[in-house]
């Protein structure tokens, strides 16, 4: 399909009301889900909980490949597929639902920085912790990554990704990095977030935003995955009103809803 | 109506079983002129004393001892050379050699006999390394193919080759190493690796493989017999995003490791545009016993008969063939996309699109796990036979029936159940058209057929045609 056909498509889809069976895929939550995919997942289910939505998730093994970009998590919404939280804001922005059209331009400029800072700090941390680390690569990262596969794929397709995710981070300059510059790197950015979010129950006061979700995405994830070190965890847990604003959003969104 | 010409030159075989010694060629009697001595000499006893081989470099000798060692039985002269033109075609079928010469010569010094002769053999080796270069073109897709080959590489003809082909819709690499058993050529071993790199519009698919395999070959009676073991790290993808999401699902890393067994018989006089024989050949793979992902049984198999009848002045072959195929998944796993049939296009039912038959999702065809085609032909010479005894030859007129259909079965139902849903819906298509062959390994054809039975979601194209293919029913 050409491009601007595939955008007819888009608006076309646009115009339709948000289905009842959207799905949401995501890897095996039990054996195969690593840290970073299941702070990505969350974050998504977080903003879709927070704007109203209803979506059902499904746990498949080829997630990873069956997504669009390549990134996990995606949503299939009626004969669209749209993976990420950037493009999946902006599709359910097209479709009239929105958290942050109650900012002005300046709040949306600083929200946009600080979602930016999330993904660059957190998210590439946690990219770094599991696939650099050799401890954590060896007894979490790998196995649980190939845990679908038999052998000999199981190998070849870990060291694949941890070879890809290693690339990726001498290209953004994070090869050199100690594990322990790292974890001052999470503090940093926490210290950063902890700040902003200063007595506010959300990070633009009253109502949450997408920031909101990926922050609790990835906090979350954090403070309740079990690594071989507790380091980053810690490092979190010493700023109380991110772990009140964590708590707060799961029970808020994600309690209420279960019940 | 329009006429598309596409022309389809399959690769040659990476096997060595091509090096074009026909059956018939070893019984081939020697050139008439030499009859006149012939008459004299021809009951004659003789005794072979000595046979040389003169010319060897890196040819281990006693490879060829076992093609040469029943020159040494040659009772007579002309059984000496009946049997010398015999072992010259076993010796150049090795595929080692780019010529072979035979002196036959009365036997000299000591312990020559009156009547013994020593019969010489003048070889020329091949190089040790030799490439070729391929373009082809079929079914609106081309490519390149670039082929380096290590012919007799240890000295007992064995053969390593590589291959690298660039294509519109498909990019693979191979490497394969081939090794006869000494004496006995037609017993063989084949190891190959590869990658291919396949697109798939009808399934709006693509699908990256890399595999390892193991062959053997044997002939056992008329039967031939292929045993393989291979094992292939299958990776697929969507073509596009627009891709339906049962293809979607589809996506991702998946491991095969099989073990297939193939019996054929071959009775044909050509392997493009036969006139007599039949050919059967059977096939049966069993996935996931061996480790991998994949658990499936699949059975197929092809039937071809030809006959020919002289009618007015002119030679008719009638040709029918059938085909089949199940695929039954087992240990619970539901079958993968690229393991199942497609159906449809101008190798199969003709004036469907290419593998465009059955089970669908949004425009995306996903294969079966059943089907059966069969076809009827009839191949006439051109009317009033242009160009009679050259190029004319070339052509045949061609009238068809095709049928076939392909579809998912409930295991759970009898075969009763089964055979009534491949009863179902059966789509079939007729015509006629010209057919030229090209050399030995591909054939053109051109169509005009009309297709019947079209189920919703069929994709089928009325009255056109194009064509191709060894393999064609």
């Amino acid at each position: 399909m050409s491009l601007a056909a595939e955008a007819f498509v888009s608006q076309l889809a646009a115009a339709e009301p948000w289905p009842e069976n959207a799905t949401l895929y995501q890897p095996l939550k039990e054996d195969q889900i690593l840290l970073s995919d299941h702070a990505s997942s969350l974050a998504v289910q977080a903003y879709l909980r927070m704007c109203g939505l209803p979506v059902q998730v499904l746990c498949r093994v080829n997630s990873e490949f069956m997504s669009p970009s390549g990134k996990i998590p995606f949503i299939h919404v009626g004969n669209q597929v749209v993976s990420e939280l950037g493009p999946i804001v902006q599709f359910t922005k097209a479709k009239g639902h929105s958290l942050s059209d109650g900012l002005d331009d300046v709040q949306r400029a600083e929200m946009k920085a600080y979602m930016e800072l999330v993904n660059n700090m957190l998210l590439t941390a946690e990219l770094y912790i599991q696939w650099c680390d050799d401890a954590t690569a060896a007894e979490i990262s790998r196995p649980r990554y190939s845990s679908p596969y038999s052998w000999p794929l199981s190998k070849i397709l870990a060291y694949q990704k941890q070879w890809e995710v290693r690339r990726k981070m001498n290209a953004i300059g994070w090869g050199g990095k100690t594990l322990q510059q790292v974890y001052e790197d999470v503090s940093q950015c926490c210290q950063a977030l902890s700040q902003r979010l200063g007595m506010q129950p959300y990070f633009f006061n009253k109502q949450p935003t997408e920031l909101d979700a990926l922050v609790f995405g990835h906090l979350f994830t954090i403070l309740t995955t079990r690594l071989t070190s507790s380091e980053l965890a810690e490092r979190v847990k010493s700023y109380s009103n991110l772990l009140s604003f964590c708590r707060r959003i799961e029970q808020t969104y994600f309690e209420d809803k279960s019940s | 109506f329009y006429f598309f010409l596409v022309q389809s030159l399959d690769p040659l075989p990476m096997h060595g079983r091509d090096l074009g010694v026909h059956p018939d060629d070893l019984i081939e009697p020697p050139e008439q002129e030499q009859e006149s001595k012939q008459e004299i000499l021809e009951n004659k006893d003789v005794i072979v004393q000595h046979v040389n081989i003169e010319g060897l470099g890196r040819t281990k000798e006693d490879l060829l001892g076992y093609e040469i060692s029943d020159v040494f039985h040659a009772k007579s002269l002309i059984d000496v050379m009946k049997r010398a033109h015999v072992a010259r075609l076993r010796l150049l079928r090795l595929g080692i050699f780019k010529d072979v010469e035979v002196l036959i010569d009365t036997s000299e010094g000591t312990d020559a006999l009156p009547n013994g002769l020593d019969v010489t053999f003048e070889v020329t080796e091949i190089k040790r390394l030799t490439g070729s270069y391929n373009t082809m073109v079929g079914n609106n897709e081309g490519s390149m193919v670039l082929g380096l080959k290590l012919p007799n590489m240890f000295g007992r003809a064995e053969k390593l080759t590589f291959q690298f082909s660039y294509g519109t819709k498909e990019t693979s690499y191979g490497l394969s190493f081939f090794k006869p058993q000494p004496g006995f050529f037609e017993r063989n071993l084949t190891l190959n690796l590869y990658k291919v790199t396949g697109q798939f519009p009808w399934s709006s698919l693509k699908e990256t493989d890399r595999g390892v395999s193991a062959e053997l070959n044997f002939p056992l009676g008329v039967t031939s017999h292929t045993l393989k073991w291979e094992g292939v790290w299958r990776e697929l993808g969507c073509l596009a995003r627009s891709a339906s999401f049962a293809v979607r699902e589809e996506s991702g890393h998946s491991l095969k490791s099989a073990v297939s067994h193939t019996v054929s018989v071959d009775s044909r006089n050509s392997a493009i545009f036969p006139s007599r024989g039949a050919l059967f050949r059977i096939n049966q793979e069993l996935a996931g016993y061996t480790g991998g992902d994949a658990s499936f049984l699949k059975e197929d198999f092809e039937l071809q008969l030809n006959s020919y009848h002289h009618y007015c002045y002119c030679g008719l072959v009638l040709s029918a063939s059938l085909w089949g195929g199940m695929l039954y998944p087992i240990k619970g796993q539901p079958s993968c996309i690229a393991d199942r049939f497609y159906l449809g296009g101008p190798t199969s039912v003709r004036g469907f699109g290419m593998y465009s038959i059955g089970p669908q999702s949004e425009g995306d065809y996903l294969g079966g796990e059943a089907y059966w085609a069969g076809g009827l032909h009839l191949y006439t010479p051109l009317p009033f036979r242009p160009g009679k005894g050259g190029f004319g030859d070339l052509f045949r007129t061609h009238f068809f029936l095709n049928a076939g259909n392909l579809c998912n079965l409930n295991y759970g139902e009898g075969p009763q159940a089964h055979l009534q849903k491949l009863a179902e819906c059966i789509r079939w298509s007729y015509g006629a058209g010209i057919v030229l062959r090209l050399g030995n390994i591909a054939r053109l054809e051109l169509n005009y057929c009309v297709p019947m039975g079209v189920q919703s979601g069929d994709r089928y194209i009325l009255r056109f045609t194009q064509i191709c293919k060894i393999s064609v029913i």
